[in-house]
């Protein structure tokens, strides 16, 4: 995990989160009075309500928490089925990140734990990818 | 504040139903109306609780409902939040007749969304979730509930099966409700054998897609006394919020929102979970009743399962959990939901809930969120 600004954003921008995404990262904001982490779509601190936040890139690693594979898709996901949702904690840092999992057809294919990282972003969501 | 009290309620039958949204909901609204033996006159304002009207082509119904009722100069609000509209339209008639701004208003809760089909819904629904990180990475809403499941049944050590048992369950109480959406009785091995919508989560641990609409009338203990012998109290309100998105809780397997709203209701009502007869919970997926009845503190966490191997949350069981059969028998029609519980406590206890009569019901409890718990109201009722 770094700080990779000194300066103060007050607002988020979901194309720099997606554009993180595409390198692997996730973008996260760290509270300038507290040092709460959330996502990057944040506008105030949800620990203390302070509206200061520096930019930190974390490593898009981690291990799945949980998720579901899916066979009854909402539109624009039928070529992709069955596929699984993922939600995934951060191995550097106490926040949890979900997306889209390809190549997923039984529960044997990902064992709660599995290491997975964060390997895109385009129509299907964030991908997440097993290691 | 204001004593309120429910004096009057109605339903549609839910399930898949013909008759235009506009239609059903004044439906509800008249046989409401009646049952409180009112007049709309009488009405001073319209709580209306939709989601998606656009469906039907009638967004913008509180005044084609009012004008319907002969009582086009009413004020309306028309309240969108996901699945737990009509509660959370419930709370804010509520809070105008608490704050004696109305001695009687109406709370009409509606949805039609049956004949767009399972695409259109499961992709409209959807957009319930926090799209930007759930239903825009493929998320459906079963999906979300499914991820709840196997976090619970890895956490708890429960089982598909367990799952299961919440559904054969609420099919048995709904089986005794006429209004019921899926009137049958089924086995645990119907559930395990259905199909497969988002592992672990099959056909029948989902609640359908209905159709229907559901009304209650709110007014002071004043104007209650003045016009009927046969209404029931609020003594307790409470909302809540949750993180929109699953990722942002540090729990899966439990619900913000529903702890928040449950605390308060209980704090106004001076009660705690044991005082409670009877619940009507959010059942919208089999894992969504055993997570809500241990958040509303019926039961310890993770100990919902073993309650319901027991048979405790059966109908006349330790505490009766939807007796009406649940949104996963009753059905969901998303907008009506909220409302339709409070009309089931209502006939709970008033007497007219026929064959799924909980026994010397005195205290029933509503609890209805939006999306995955992301909003939610919780409310307590006593006869009177």
């Amino acid at each position: 995990m770094r700080c990779i600004s000194s300066k103060v954003y007050n607002l988020s921008s979901k194309e720099e989160f997606v554009n993180n995404a595409k390198a692997g990262k996730i973008l996260a904001r760290k509270c300038a009075k507290c040092g709460y982490l959330h996502l990057a779509t944040t506008y105030f601190c949800q620990n203390c309500g302070n509206k200061g936040f520096e930019n930190v890139l974390i490593e898009g690693k981690g291990k799945v928490v949980t998720y579901t594979i899916i066979t009854v898709p909402p539109a624009g996901y039928e070529k992709y089925t069955p596929y699984a949702w993922v939600v995934i904690k951060l191995d550097q840092a106490d926040l949890q990140v979900s997306g889209f999992m390809q190549n997923i057809t039984s529960p044997s294919d990902l064992p709660l734990g599995a290491k997975t990282k964060v390997a895109g972003y385009d129509e299907r969501g964030m991908l997440l990818e097993k290691l | 504040m204001e004593k309120v009290c429910v004096i009057g309620a109605g339903s549609t039958k839910y399930g898949k139903l013909q008759d235009s949204i506009t239609d059903i909901a004044v439906q509800s609204s008249v046989e409401a109306i009646e049952s409180a033996g009112i007049e709309p006159k009488e009405l001073q304002a319209g709580y209306i609780s939709n989601v998606f009207g656009i469906a039907d082509k009638q967004v913008h119904l509180g005044p084609v409902i009012m004008s319907n009722l002969g009582i086009s100069e009413v004020p309306s609000l028309s309240i969108e939040s996901a699945c737990g509209s009509g509660s959370v339209s419930f709370r804010e008639a509520y809070a105008n007749v608490a704050a004696g701004f109305y001695d009687a208003v109406l709370a009409t809760g509606v949805e039609k969304v049956t004949h767009t089909g399972t695409e259109w819904t499961t992709t409209y629904f959807s957009y319930c979730s926090d799209f930007f990180y759930e239903g825009g990475a493929g998320a459906s809403f079963p999906g979300l509930f499914a991820s709840m499941a196997r976090a619970y049944l890895a956490e708890f050590k429960a089982t598909e099966e367990d799952l299961a048992m919440v559904a054969v369950k609420n099919h048995d109480n709904g089986f005794a409700n006429p209004k019921a959406h899926l009137r049958k009785k089924i086995t645990v091995d119907d559930v395990m054998k259905s199909a497969v919508v988002a592992s672990p989560l099959k056909l029948y641990d989902c609640c359908p897609f209905s159709d229907g609409a559901s009304t209650v009338i709110l007014c002071s203990e004043k104007f209650a006394k003045e016009h009927s012998k046969n209404y029931i109290q609020v003594i307790g309100s409470g909302r809540g919020g949750s993180p929109a998105a699953l990722q942002g809780r540090e729990h899966i397997t439990t619900i913000p929102s529903t702890k928040i709203a449950a605390q308060a209701a209980y704090k106004m009502a001076g009660i705690t979970p044991k005082d409670v007869d009877f619940a009507e919970v959010h059942d919208c997926f089999t894992i969504a009743e055993l997570v809500d009845t241990e958040d509303l503190g019926f039961f310890e966490k993770g100990k919902a399962v073993e309650a319901v191997r027991q048979g405790m949350t059966k109908l006349n069981g330790e505490i009766s959990i939807n007796p009406s059969g649940g949104l996963k028998s009753k059905g969901h029609p998303i907008g009506a939901t909220g409302i339709g519980q409070v009309v089931e406590v209502f006939d709970q206890l008033t007497g007219k809930a026929g064959e799924r009569t909980v026994k010397d019901a005195k205290i029933g409890l509503t609890h209805n969120f939006g999306a995955t718990g992301a909003s939610c109201a919780v409310h307590i009722f006593k006869s009177v």
